[in-house]
């Protein structure tokens, strides 16, 4: 095949056209070009994308036979059982959906399996630019867009969740509405603001199917396209390896490579969330019957994605419920309900800044980090994860007391200390692991790996053979970056810094400056040292050469 | 030995071992272990006599009391310090608790499952006449209410059993096809019943290490005797608050949802809902993703 080959004459004819009334040729070759690294986990994002055309694609579906009406009607259709039933139009049209219309309830299933996905997807891929550092300059924007995508997720999946007008749907309503009149002051005015009157009134469900399909999808659409278009400008950020640095990004061009492989990832997607749609049952409105104020039941929860608010409402005590001028204030749902997710989402939203003021590392970094180089943080994300994925867990406590036959008093009262003593003991696992982890990549580095070859010395010794590492792995070795300890001496030192007029530097000045320097102590004192360590120059004979040499700087 | 020891270093020798000891342990167990067919045999074995047919026995009653009761309720049906006074509990109360499986207790101090009943249906009959008649008066058991369905060792021929059963679906279907009103039946349910029994009649927590049992097995007959007599933590639904005719709407209701197909798919997650649709959507639906993301980067990987 040559390499100067043409395209065939009818593509040129076309491509010309084109090009004489757009001039694309040089934007579209530039953007065709584009390199994309070749990891599994630069794909996680993209699941989030895929599952969220698929969720438009049969959201514009279901709103053909959906009616957004709490107007309530005599059921009369083909599902039979519930013929006769007072219900609102919602329900009814759902059940439409599901029974009337052919194909209905697939892609109704389908519509859900996707939302289920679409959040998760958003977890993991989120986890995976948190845990590499991807956040760091220049991308502390797209992260940010990254947190309002998925909180507008969490809170479209809740709005749609609460559309069918069936018993779980209620349900939720009813708590958001709680969590609402917990507010001081404004809380009644809210709720009657967003009901239109008292709960459950007649306008939730129109109100919520506009917010539902129309505000909240379009600002996640713009967020999204944002996401993109700041992205393609930056371009990825890319592990360490060879030939990869801040300046070069290597893998797949956009065209034909990473193309290819997109298109048929999205299929894979779609097949995956079509599978579990036809074959497993997800949110059996039909089964579940109509909701009415009247109506509750055990063994409900949110989706997954709100499993930690509801968890959250389960465990907080009320002990610190008071009254003020005969006004209650329930602390016991004004903090499960606000402050923790706040404090979730605020967190991960300020991390990049709170984490560039400790450092005071404002270069701009295109190569990930390996989690086990940044301790500290690997620590804070884990325990994160733990403090979330307990909340979550605490969201089940029911169904986890009757599948499992615990108490479920005890429930409650593991999960309320778990989840104060959990992230702690997350956080100290998490970072000794990333230290022991270092610790073994400068031996790897400095020995070569063990071949697994035991060979006798002629005084009588037996030793292991390591064997050179190749080049790639030295380089992912190396790009370990120093990182400068900020100890007590050094907080000292800054604080007694003087200059000539006896003014002190500025930056260690008063409570911040103070607070700053205690914290990048706490964030760089554990890490194990790699200056001076060059590749496969350690003592070949000497297994324990490693610890001899240890700079004693870790502890 | 050589075939092993040749693959014993190989990468995926671990989980062989894992999935071996797992097999072992798990048909060993399902072996060795008693379940509801074997201690179903042992029952049956223990109970040397036939069960008699027609007339209630109040002797053998009188037995049964004094032999599996009494030692805890008191010989007058008067409690102790571990079994409530049982004098005004009623006949439907007795039924329930021993048809169930629940009554003897093993465990005074536990709440108790619901498992094979220790005696046979004209056991309890007996026992339900001699308490009537010596014990002490309550409600009766709703004898009109679909009670357990015949089972083939108290039949002396396949065709007197297969009369039987036949009977009893006819009069079970006739029970539920007579509740007309299923709004009635739903609203009664989810006001009063499903906070605890959940929407689907699958149980769930209660405070206290107490739980609400699942609806599947019980009968309309126990169902109601249920309702009744507030066995446990529930409370009493007399005639009086859920009329007879509410009653079969209610219960009609609960076995109509439990005989409904799952329309949704094969895989109903028993019906658990959301906790167990979370748990699918991340361990089959994003993993097999991610496994695919995985799989189609990795060929690359290789070459670079």
């Amino acid at each position: 095949m040559s390499t100067d080959s043409q395209a065939p004459k009818a593509l040129r004819g076309v491509g010309n056209f084109i090009d004489d009334r757009f001039h694309l040729a040089k934007t579209g070759e530039k953007n065709l070009r584009k390199v994309f690294p070749n990891h599994w986990s630069f794909m996680l994002g993209e699941i989030a994308l895929y599952s969220f055309i698929i969720l438009l694609v049969t959201g514009v579906f279901l709103t053909l036979w959906f009616k957004p009406s709490m107007q309530e009607i005599v059921y009369d259709g083909p599902y039979e059982r519930l013929n006769g039933v007072l219900m609102s139009e919602a329900y009814a049209s759902t059940l439409h959906i599901d029974f009337g219309v052919r194909g209905g309830f697939l892609v109704r299933q389908i519509h859900h399996w996707a939302a289920l996905i679409f959040v998760a997807s958003l977890v993991v891929h989120m986890l995976r630019v948190f845990f590499t550092g991807a956040f760091r300059k220049p991308r502390e924007i797209n992260w940010l867009i990254g947190v309002g995508i998925f909180t507008l997720a969490m809170i479209e999946g809740l709005f749609g969740y609460s559309l069918p007008d069936d018993l779980p749907s209620g349900m939720g309503v009813r708590i958001l509405q709680g969590v609402m009149l917990a507010l001081p002051l404004v809380g009644t005015y809210v709720s009657m603001f967003l009901f239109g009157g008292e709960f459950p009134g007649e306008d939730i469900i129109s109100r919520l199917y506009m917010l539902h399909i129309l505000l909240i999808p379009g600002i996640l659409l713009a967020l999204i396209a944002a996401h993109f278009m700041i992205l393609w400008h930056q371009k990825h950020t890319q592990y360490p390896g060879t030939g990869r640095t801040n300046k070069k990004v290597v893998g797949t061009p956009m065209f034909p490579g990473f193309a290819v492989k997109a298109g048929g990832f999205f299929f894979f997607v779609f097949a995956v969330t079509v599978g579990l749609s036809a074959f497993v049952q997800i949110n059996p409105i039909h089964l579940f019957g109509p909701f009415t104020p009247t109506s509750i039941t055990s063994g409900l929860q949110p989706d997954w994605y709100m499993g930690f608010m509801e968890g959250s409402l389960r465990i907080f005590p009320n002990w610190l419920d008071f009254q003020i001028f005969g006004y209650a204030v329930p602390i016991g749902v004004l903090v499960p309900g606000l402050v923790v997710p706040g404090l979730i989402f605020g967190g991960l939203g300020a991390w990049p800044f709170i984490e560039r003021w400790i450092t005071g590392d404002h270069r701009a970094h295109n190569v990930a980090d390996r989690p086990r180089n940044a301790p500290v943080r690997t620590g804070v994300g884990v325990a994160g994860i733990v403090f979330y994925g307990l909340l979550w867990l605490a969201g089940s406590n029911d169904i986890l007391s009757h599948t499992f036959s615990i108490s479920l008093y005890w429930t409650t009262y593991f999960f309320r200390v778990a989840v104060i003593v959990g992230p702690i003991i997350g956080f100290i696992v998490a970072k000794r692991i990333c230290l022991g982890l270092q610790r073994r990549d400068r031996e790897t580095l400095e020995h070569g790996y063990e071949s697994g070859t035991i060979q006798q010395l002629p005084s009588g010794e037996f030793i292991e053979v390591h064997k050179e590492s190749s080049a790639d792995t030295v380089h992912v070795l190396e790009s370990k970056e120093e990182v400068d300890r900020i100890d007590a001496e050094t907080i000292s030192s800054i604080e007694a810094a003087t200059d000539a007029n006896g003014v002190e530097a500025p930056a260690a000045r008063g409570l911040k400056g103070r607070l700053r320097a205690k914290l990048a102590h706490w964030y760089t004192k554990d890490n194990v040292s790699f200056e001076g360590v060059e590749a496969h120059t350690g003592h070949h004979l000497h297994h324990g050469a490693a610890e001899e040499k240890e700079p004693a700087q870790t502890h | 030995m050589k075939w092993i020891t040749a693959r014993r270093r190989h990468p995926l020798a671990g989980y062989v071992v894992v999935l071996l000891a797992l097999a072992v342990f798990g048909v060993g167990y399902a072996a060795l272990a008693p379940n509801a067919e074997r201690a179903e045999a042992q029952v049956l074995a223990a109970q040397s006599s036939g069960p008699e047919e027609g007339a209630v026995d109040v002797s053998e009653g009188r037995d049964i009391w004094n032999r599996s009761c009494a030692s805890c309720h008191g010989l007058n049906g008067g409690g102790s310090g571990n079994a409530p006074d049982i004098t005004t509990a009623g006949g439907a109360a007795i039924d329930f608790q021993v048809s169930t499986g629940r009554m003897p207790s093993s465990n005074p101090d536990a709440q108790m499952p619901r498992k094979y009943p220790a005696f046979s249906r004209s056991e309890i009959d007996n026992l339900i006449a001699f308490y009537e008649q010596e014990i002490g008066k309550g409600p009766a058991v709703p004898v009109d209410v679909p009670g357990d369905a015949p089972l083939r060792e108290d039949f002396e021929s396949e065709e007197a059993y297969e009369k039987a059963n036949e009977e009893y679906k006819a009069e079970y279907d006739a029970y539920i096809a007579g509740a007309d009103d299923v709004e009635a039946g739903m609203k009664l349910y989810l006001a009063n019943c499903a906070h605890c029994h959940s929407w689907s009649g699958a149980g769930g927590g209660l405070t206290g290490g107490h739980w609400a049992p699942e609806l599947t097995d019980a009968t309309p007959r126990q169902i109601y005797e249920a309702m009744v007599t507030g066995p446990g933590q529930m409370p009493v639904f007399n005639d009086l608050a859920i009329n007879p005719d509410d009653k079969q709407e209610l219960i009609a209701y609960v076995k109509d949802l439990q005989a409904e197909p799952d329309a949704g798919g094969p895989f109903a997650l028993n019906r658990v809902g959301q906790v167990a649709e979370g748990l699918i959507g991340w361990t089959v639906g994003l993993t097999l993703i991610i496994a695919c993301a995985i799989w189609i980067t990795a060929k690359q990987r290789a070459h670079d």
